[in-house]
Formats: C-alpha cells, structure tokens, sequence
C-alpha cells in the first residue's frame, strides 16, 4: 500500500490504479461485522435489494409480503456500531400496498423521489418517495417477474417489463402509454436489463433458453440472440442450437462498464457474453447451483481490478472472479435462501437478502492499527471512550 | 467467519511472484494438459473391454487436476485444433464430454474394422476427420458435399459405430462399441456416489475412498471415478489438514 500511494505521489503510476488496488482488497475482504447490521423489518423473505446511484445513501427493498421498506446506510453516528435504519415503509396497513409478493424494485436512475415497484399481483406501480403513494400504476395479464429502468437513458424514460406473457413490453413514464411490444421470446421472460453503455439496448432472459439482445428503435425484431456455442452447431443436440443455456435462463447482469453481459441458468451454468457481438467467452466458472423458479438477482463489482461476480448460490453468496471464473470465496452467514444481493460500489460492501428475511451488511476488514498506536491511546487516558480517528478533531483539548 | 490467511489480490503479491518463477506453469501449458490426460488415460481398464476401446477420459476429470478451469478448457481446444485429440458427446449428459487420442482412436477403429467390408469407407473417413475436422456431429450437407460420400458410404459408417445417429439427416461422431462403456461407467459413478451417501457424515476422505474395495457395480478403477465425481462436482471437495474431504451434494 505505502508502495502504491508513493507511486502516485512522486507520478509514477495513474491515480487511478491505487483505488483500484484498495478497492481489490477491501472486497477480497468482506466479512459480518458485527458492527454493521440493518433493520429487521419484512416479515417474509426478501426478494429483491436496490442502492440509489446518485448518493448511495439510501436503499429499497421489496419482501414475499408486499412491503417496500426504504433504509439509510450512512453512518453518521460517531460510533463504529450502527444499524442502517428503516426510514418509511409502505406497510401491509397502507391503502396501496401490493397484494402479493413484490419481484423487483428499483430507485428512479436520476433522483431519489420516485422508485417503481413490481409484483406478483399483476401490477406495477410508480411511487412518489414523499407521500407513499402511487402516481401510476400499470395492469398487466400475468405475474410480472422483472422490470427495469435505463440508468443511462436522458431521451426516453421507458421501463422495459417482463411478465408471464413472452411479449416483453415498454411502458413509458412520459406519457403512460405502452404500446411498445417486443416480440421474439416463446416462454415467460423472467429478467430485463438495460445496457449500462447504451441508451437503446435491452437484454432479456426467458424460459424458452434463450436470451436475446433488442435495440427498441428498430421496429423490426431482436438484434441477435446469445448462443452458448457461438454458431457450431455440431455441439449441440438439434433443439438446443442458439440457445444460451440448457435450461432456464433467470439472471442477467451487465457490467459495469456495459461491454460484458453475464447470464445465469437453471443448468447450474454461469456465463459471460461479449455485449457487441454476442460472443461466449468461454469462461468456465464451474458448477454455479441455480434453483430459482423465479429470477435471480446478481450482482457485478465497480472499479476493482479484476471484478468479481457475486452470486447467490443456495444460502451463500458466491464471489467469482470475473474473467478467470475462479471461486475466489463463499460467504456465509444468511440461514436460509440467498435471493439476492447488492454491491455498494462507493463502500466496497455487498448487501444480501435473502428468505430468512435478514438483509446481511458485508463490509471490508479494516487494517489493524498498529502496535504503537495502542500504547499512545493508553498513555493518554483509559477513560476515554474508542473512537474512531476519523472523527477525532484535533483543535479541542481534554482539560476542561 | 474469520478467515486465517486473508485473500490478496495479485497486484499485491509483487514479491511472492518474483521468488517463485521457477514454479510458474504459463510457460508448459499445453504440456501440462497432455500429461494429465496421459495420467488419467493409465486409469483407464484397458483389460475390461478386450482392448477394444481407445483409453476414454471424461473433459470434466481434468478439472479435478487443474485449477483454472477455463485454461483447461482453452489448452483442450487446442489440442483439438491441432488434431491430437478428439472430443466426443456422450449420450447421457449434454456437458459430459468424452476425450480420446485421435491415434489411439484411429488404431483401435481399424483393428476393429480389419476384415469388414466396411474398412475402406471407415479409413476414408478417418483420413478426412484426423488432421482436419474438429467437430462433434455431422450432418448430410456435409458429408455429402464437403466431405463427398455417398448415402450408402454413410449408412456403413453408422452400421460400423463411427456415427451415432442424432436427427434426421445429422450424427454424431461416436466411439464404437463404446455402449459398454457408457453402462459401466454409469452405473459405477452412482455406486460410488451411494458410497460417499451412504458413510458417516455423508462425507469421506479421499485417500479412504480410493481404498474402499470395490463392488461389483464398479467396473473402473476407484481413482477414475473419484476424478470423475470431483470434476463434475458431484461431491463437494473441501481441504482439510488430513486432505481433500469429499461431501455428498443434494
């Protein structure tokens, strides 16, 4: 470490490379702390976790029993013991809660006042943060699985929907219209994700094996679908040529930088796709147990040096490093089901939900502070309580 | 969970990769691949068949060699393309893949063919499939119009075990008389899964597997079926300080 901040001191290497070095190995080091804990408030499991892009300060969560709660993860109590508290909930006692389990929620990509929430009710709902009430809400014909927003998109404010039905369908916030269909899928579309890079393309994953990649200005149909074997056709028996996995597809992740897209299946198969030409890249990250009936929520790490891949497997999460498809470690800890994680990319730490109706905090191992710093704590007073460095200032005095 | 030894990153480990060059493996890769392919082919029970199957190996029992899986993968592809080996589909399982010397596999079909009439057909096709074609089926427009036989040429190389029948109008490439040891081979990994079940714990060490006297379920050598389960991950391999400890998996 005091190798690297030299380097960047005296120019020698790009500043960029001493975050990513720390940033490599505080999330090589996530562990339970149990300094760090979230409120307990969903009464059933946990399906789906989502962080706020602009502060990272606040996060959503959606449970098997309708509730939506929102919590704050900063610290700003001046201990290291905290609890992220659950500042609203839109309870089964409100007027407008959904009536079953709710899939997926997910902030509005460019402030905190709006989020959209869908569920197994056949509904999906706009909400306005203030008030807890839906300004919108749209009707569908079967259970939605999956929505999602473009987190880049400035030009249009379409939330792409997947539900029973294989249409995968566009509703616009604008206007509330959603006549715009996608059609190519033959089986339930159980995830939609927008790519990180670009505005207009859409991934989505389906029952029928197959994942295909949509630009939704084009009015003709998919842009290619993802094939495992990338066109050798003798691999395959004949019905599982051009698919992307021999079973279910139900996670789809983009990384971050959009250029990698990441599909999981019910084959116990993880793969990595080259978003722009649709290539399997051939990492082979063994046997990644998958027996979601439902989609699965993974997650990819921000501004590391090599990203790893954290996905929910069984009641662990496992960490994978991304373009070597090493298991790199498991984390344990939640006591039933894992259904789904969420890295903070600012922090380094991963939160998880899961049916045990925890939300576990992984935070990175802090540095031991060294021997000598000990003594002088000592020397200057066992009364005084352990605080932090960070928020000790360094202008008031103890004799008072 | 406390971690003894924390995980470091590479760019961290400047130091520790400078003293132990000399055991760096990016230098022999390929060769690598090869030597354990040949170690797990000395697994195979020649004697079982009547030495008339080329040693077999499964792709996946490499993975319990080696530890990156995708550079295994990678070297094995390479290996095809440069006709050494050749990969087969087995019928049971869409990932279990079977690997073979292409010159091991060339003399056991022709010692098995010696005296047929479809020999000629047979050495033909092989003369076109070895140095070339890396592919796992074939279907009609190929091998009529690439490879240039005739539907009767073709109907002899399914009569002689070199094509499994696929689909309508495709193959696969096949081992022949390899049902045997698709049976065997089978039934032997559920016998050796039951054992695994069935001890204390659900778990056993691999040392005492490998030594357990063998049923008359399994026709292989304990070894190649503990290659098999471990890189198939079938049982969970966990290392303990008295070795690799292997757990039965739902």
């Amino acid at each position: 470490m005091l190798s690297f901040l030299y380097a960047r001191q005296s120019g020698v290497d790009d500043p960029v490379r001493l975050r990513r070095a720390e940033s490599t190995r505080r999330v090589l080091s996530l562990e339970l702390n149990h300094n760090r804990d979230v409120d307990r408030i969903h009464g059933n499991g946990i399906n789906t976790l989502d962080i706020e892009v602009i502060d990272g300060r606040y996060m959503l969560s959606g449970g098997s029993d309708g509730v939506i709660v929102i919590y704050d993860l900063e610290n700003n109590s001046k201990k290291p013991q905290y609890t992220c508290k659950a500042i609203c909930t839109v309870g089964r006692s409100s007027r407008h809660v959904h009536k079953f389990s709710v899939e997926t929620v997910q902030w509005y990509p460019h402030d905190t006042g709006m989020f959209v929430s869908s569920s197994f009710d056949k509904t999906m709902k706009v909400w306005d943060t203030e008030t807890l009430k839906p300004a919108e809400e749209f009707q569908f014909d079967g259970n939605v699985y999956c929505h999602h927003m473009s987190p880049v998109a400035r030009k249009h404010s379409l939330v792409a929907v997947g539900t029973k039905d294989p249409k995968v369908q566009l509703c616009d916030l604008k206007s509330g219209s959603r006549i715009h269909i996608l059609q190519g899928h033959r089986g339930e579309i159980l995830s939609v994700r927008w790519s990180p890079r670009y505005d207009h393309i859409l991934a989505t994953a389906s029952t029928d094996s197959r994942v295909r990649i949509w630009d939704v200005r084009r009015a003709s149909g998919s842009l290619f679908t993802l094939d495992q074997h990338n066109g050798d056709k003798s691999k395959a028996s004949s019905e599982a040529v051009n698919t992307a996995h021999n079973g279910r597809v139900n996670g789809l992740c983009f990384t971050a930088d959009g250029l990698h897209l990441l599909t999981t299946g019910t084959d116990d198969r993880m793969r990595l796709w080259n978003s722009a030409t649709g290539e399997n890249t051939l990492v082979n990250y063994g046997k990644v147990v998958n027996e979601s009936r439902k989609g699965l929520k993974f997650t990819v790490s921000r501004g590391c040096s090599p990203e790893f891949v954290f996905v929910p497997c069984g009641s662990a999460v496992a960490v994978y490093g991304l373009h070597s498809g090493e298991l790199i470690t498991m984390l344990r800890g939640h006591y039933n089901n894992v259904d789904c994680c969420e890295f903070h990319p600012d922090y380094q730490e991963l939160y998880s939900g899961g049916k045990d109706c925890n939300i576990l905090a992984w935070v990175p191992v802090l540095r031991q502070p060294d021997i000598e710093d000990d003594e002088t704590n000592s020397k200057r007073g066992g009364t005084q309580a352990a605080i932090n460095p960070a928020f000790e200032d360094a202008w008031s005095s103890d004799e008072d | 969970m406390s971690r003894k030894r924390a995980l470091i990153a590479d760019t961290f480990c400047l130091t520790k990769r400078r003293r132990c060059a000399a055991d760096s493996e990016t230098a022999d890769g390929a060769a690598d691949v090869r030597s354990s392919l040949q170690y797990l082919m000395t697994l195979f029970s020649r004697k079982l068949f009547n030495d008339s199957l080329p040693p077999v190996v499964l792709k996946h029992q490499l993975y319990s060699l080696h530890n990156d899986k995708t550079l295994v993968d990678k070297q094995v592809n390479e290996l095809r393309e440069n006709g050494e080996l050749l990969m087969f589909q087995l019928g049971f399982d869409s990932e279990a893949f079977a690997l073979v010397f292409a010159e091991d596999y060339r003399t056991k079909v022709l010692q098995g063919e010696a005296g047929r009439e479809t020999l000629g057909t047979v050495e033909k096709f092989l003369a076109k499939l070895i140095p070339g074609c890396s592919d796992l089926s074939f279907n009609k427009e190929k091998m009529l119009n690439e490879f240039l036989f005739t539907d009767r040429e073709i109907t002899q190389l399914v009569k002689s075990g070199v094509f499994t029948v696929r689909d309508a109008g495709s193959w696969w490439l096949s081992i022949p008389n390899s049902g045997k040891f698709i049976k065997y081979f089978i039934k032997g990994r559920k016998a050796v899964l039951g054992m695994v079940k069935k001890s204390r714990y659900g778990e056993i060490l691999r040392t005492e597997l490998e030594e357990r006297r063998t049923t008359s379920q399994v026709q292989f050598q304990m070894k190649y079926h503990v290659h098999d389960i471990m890189g198939a991950e079938l049982v969970e391999c966990i290392k303990t300080t008295s070795g690799t400890l292997l757990r039965y998996v739902d």
